[in-house]
């Protein structure tokens, strides 16, 4: 019998989360807990991502005990350095780097599935298992059950007046990233129905449109600004959302491979995509949602997102879609400036 | 504007050379020339990474490479005012300040129409996810593609191959841009050029033991920057092998000034003017290695150039895990009787320095003296002389009492 109580941590949405399931193990993403994260300082140092940051001291002060393992990928160079750290200051039975490809090219395809079969060896190595190919055809046809569910209420949110508050369907999407997959299917299955229902009745007044578009969130401050702000978010494309639930993997076949293809294809965050990339996936989600106005966000320090914010804004604004850029230390400790600038930006929308 | 910097820089190195032959001055001067070379019309101008991307291969195809990073950044060593301006064309532009200033500093030499054509933009995913956004952000702008070679963490089968097959797409695309094969005669041979050089280099590294070295601080940490442009090519080979004379002679001239501290400087100098040389000139201190001056590859093999060439990159001291890193340190303590290290850390320079504690804690063990020195490398405005003079003054102190 597999094990279902062990929990394995990660803390990219570039880690197919299908090969520990296929474990029988329970995959966590892993979420700063703390408010305070001055203890990273000595030991990764400052201007070093705050969702790093936070991570390590939670860990640090036992947040993280009950994970059996926790899976690192090399998504970028403060991910990087926290692995190193983690291993030398953090007790966890197994940590794993997966070598995730900068690039997504059919080499780095063919590589990635090489180094998932090798994680799938390892974690199978440390906990007395073998991943079988069934289990993890099972697995992924679960993943995409759970997906395919959150698509279908994506699509409903493509209409107007919005069915479902932003602010909820994100909440609803984070537990099926960071708690049980049975509880998670019965939130966002809950959310479904009840946008269905809200579709069918229609009535609501139309509100301006905001998407959402920035890296690691893992508290819905900055939605619940917008919509006491009056506004709507129908999109987010972040990796606690969209990123997640959009990923589209093939069944049949080898699926090593079809995750590797699946993970490094669209949709990209900016440590995968160039910025013209980034720009015309920013431009689908537009033009599918009708969206007013777009509020890119991001980690603070985040070299890839930081690094597109000029060009897309640029762009965008260019076409006709305004555009805010918001920095955020992921616990939205400057709420109230956000919601000055958030305001500010919705009432000029709003004219 | 920047040619003109590079031909004035360039014409300066010579005048200096003719008076006095310096090996030091050439390699400066081949950098200068390599500047210049990227605004001619006649060549194909390949944009990359001078100190981590295998330059034997640009070498066996006669392209002109350029690096961003370091040619924009020789500007705040003439013009710190103007570099900071320059900056600032890029933060109007919406780059974050947050952002490395080597990265502002080359889109705003873009947005201001200073830099030369791009034919081809290719860099690596080491050492930095700076550096590779830079290159797609240039080659949006350029409109052209953007090529990165993904270097992984792992040093097994699977990544030899993986960054072997990526060089190979790579002379593909060198094939395109230039009309002509790869002549594997031609790739063979500059990897033999780039093995005699790297004994030459083995020799100068064994001379860095003696005590006190001539060849020191800032010029130490350029060779291991700026010596891998010239990889591939007959001039590095003589270059270093005029180092080792040079060394020698003053060695054996007995007239040089007595080394009272031996350091090794980690990460990054900065370019623009500082007070860190004079500090060290006053205190009798060297900085004797750089941790990439290190000779960290084996001889490259010929017969198997991509593979040879792929384990080059993945056997750099800043690909993998913080162990590869550290090892590499470790041996640099080991072999050059040092009384300190200092790791100078550039506020942006994430990788390098969220690996501070780690290394530090590695030191306090081995009982070598560190230090963390912030600053940054080229915006003048984040850099203070005063905190600098008393972090250091600080520090000298420590290895004093070691003594």
């Amino acid at each position: 019998m597999r094990d279902t109580s062990k929990k394995i941590g990660y803390f990219c949405s570039l880690v197919p989360e299908e090969i520990i399931v296929a474990a029988g193990m329970q995959p966590v993403r892993v979420a700063g807990k703390t408010d305070a994260v001055s203890t990273a300082d000595a030991y990764l140092y400052p201007n070093l991502c705050p969702y790093i940051k936070n991570v390590f001291v939670t860990a640090l002060d036992g947040g993280t005990k009950d994970l059996d393992g926790v899976v690192f990928a090399r998504s970028c160079d403060g991910m990087r350095r926290m692995y190193d750290t983690w291993k030398a200051y953090v007790n966890t039975e197994f940590i794993y780097m997966l070598e995730v490809p900068k690039n997504k090219d059919e080499q780095a395809i063919q590589y990635y599935a090489s180094q998932l079969r090798d994680f799938a060896g390892s974690l199978g190595q440390a906990f007395g298992m073998k991943i079988k190919t069934e289990a993890l055809n099972k697995a992924i046809k679960s993943t995409i059950g759970l997906r395919r569910l959150m698509q279908s209420v994506y699509d409903l949110q493509k209409k107007s007046p919005l069915p479902v508050k932003g602010s909820e369907l994100f909440e609803a999407g984070l537990s099926a990233i960071g708690e049980d997959r049975k509880i998670a299917l019965e939130k966002i299955n809950n959310v479904y129905k009840r946008a269905k229902a809200i579709e069918s009745t229609k009535g609501k007044a139309k509100k301006v449109r905001i998407l959402i578009s920035g890296n690691v969130m893992d508290r819905p401050d900055l939605f619940n600004i917008v919509e006491e702000a009056g506004a709507d978010v129908p999109a987010a494309d972040l990796c606690t959302a969209s990123r997640y639930f959009d990923r589209r993997v093939e069944e049949g076949g080898d699926p090593y491979l079809a995750l590797a293809r699946a993970y490094l294809g669209a949709p990209h965050c900016s440590r995968t995509a160039t910025p013209g990339e980034r720009l015309a996936e920013t431009r689908e989600i537009v033009k599918a949602y009708s969206i007013d106005g777009v509020i890119l966000t991001s980690l603070k320090f985040c070299d890839c997102h930081l690094h597109d914010i000029p060009y897309i804004s640029k762009n965008l604004t260019a076409e006709g879609t305004p555009v805010l850029f918001l920095e955020n230390d992921y616990t939205f400790s400057n709420r109230s400036q956000l919601k000055t600038r958030v305001e500010a930006f919705i009432e000029i929308l709003n004219q | 504007m920047l040619k003109k910097y590079y031909k004035d820089m360039k014409s300066g190195l010579e005048a200096s050379y003719k008076q006095k032959p310096r090996a030091g001055t050439r390699i400066t001067m081949e950098l200068a020339s390599s500047f210049i070379d990227a605004f001619r019309e006649d060549v194909k101008v390949v944009w990359t990474s001078y100190y981590s991307f295998p330059m034997e291969l640009l070498a066996a195809f006669g392209v002109a490479p350029f690096d961003f990073e370091i040619a924009t950044n020789i500007l705040p060593t003439f013009d710190p005012g103007r570099s900071v301006n320059i900056m600032n064309r890029a933060e109007e532009e919406g780059y974050s300040t947050d952002l490395c200033s080597f990265h502002r500093l080359a889109v705003g030499c873009y947005l201001l129409g200073y830099l030369p054509r791009a034919d081809l933009l290719l860099t690596t995913s080491y050492y930095c996810d700076g550096k590779s956004k830079t290159n797609q952000a240039l080659a949006q702008y350029y409109g052209k593609e953007s090529i990165n070679l993904d270097v992984p963490n792992k040093k097994n089968r699977e990544s030899i191959d993986y960054v072997s097959s990526q060089l190979k797409s790579i002379v593909h695309k060198l094939e395109e841009l230039t009309g002509q094969k790869l002549d594997e005669d031609r790739l063979r041979e500059c990897i033999k050029i780039s093995n005699r050089a790297r004994r030459a280099y083995s020799q100068l590294a064994e001379l860095q033991k003696v005590k006190p070295f001539p060849y020191i601080n800032i010029n130490i940490i350029n060779l291991c920057i700026f010596g891998n442009l010239l990889a591939g090519k007959e001039v590095q080979e003589q270059i270093y092998l005029d180092m080792v004379k040079e060394s020698r002679e003053k060695i054996e001239s007995g007239k040089l000034t007595p080394e009272q501290y031996r350091v090794l400087w980690l990460a990054w100098y900065p370019t623009q003017p500082t007070n860190i040389n004079e500090i060290f000139r006053k205190n009798s201190v060297s900085i004797v290695m750089g941790e990439l001056a290190r000779n960290f590859w084996g001889e490259l093999d010929e017969q198997h150039s991509f593979e040879s060439l792929a384990l080059w990159c993945l056997k750099n001291p800043f690909v993998g895990p913080i162990g590869q890193r550290l090892s590499g340190i470790m041996q640099i303590v080991d072999e050059y009787n040092l009384d300190g290290i200092i790791h100078f850390s550039t506020d942006a320079c994430r990788h390098s320095c969220a690996a501070q504690r780690l290394i530090g804690d590695a030191m306090g063990k081995r009982g070598v003296p560190f230090m963390v020195l912030e600053g940054d490398m080229s915006d003048k405005r984040k850099y203070s002389a005063e905190r600098t003079q008393f972090l250091l003054e600080n520090f000298i102190e420590v290895m004093a009492a070691r003594k």
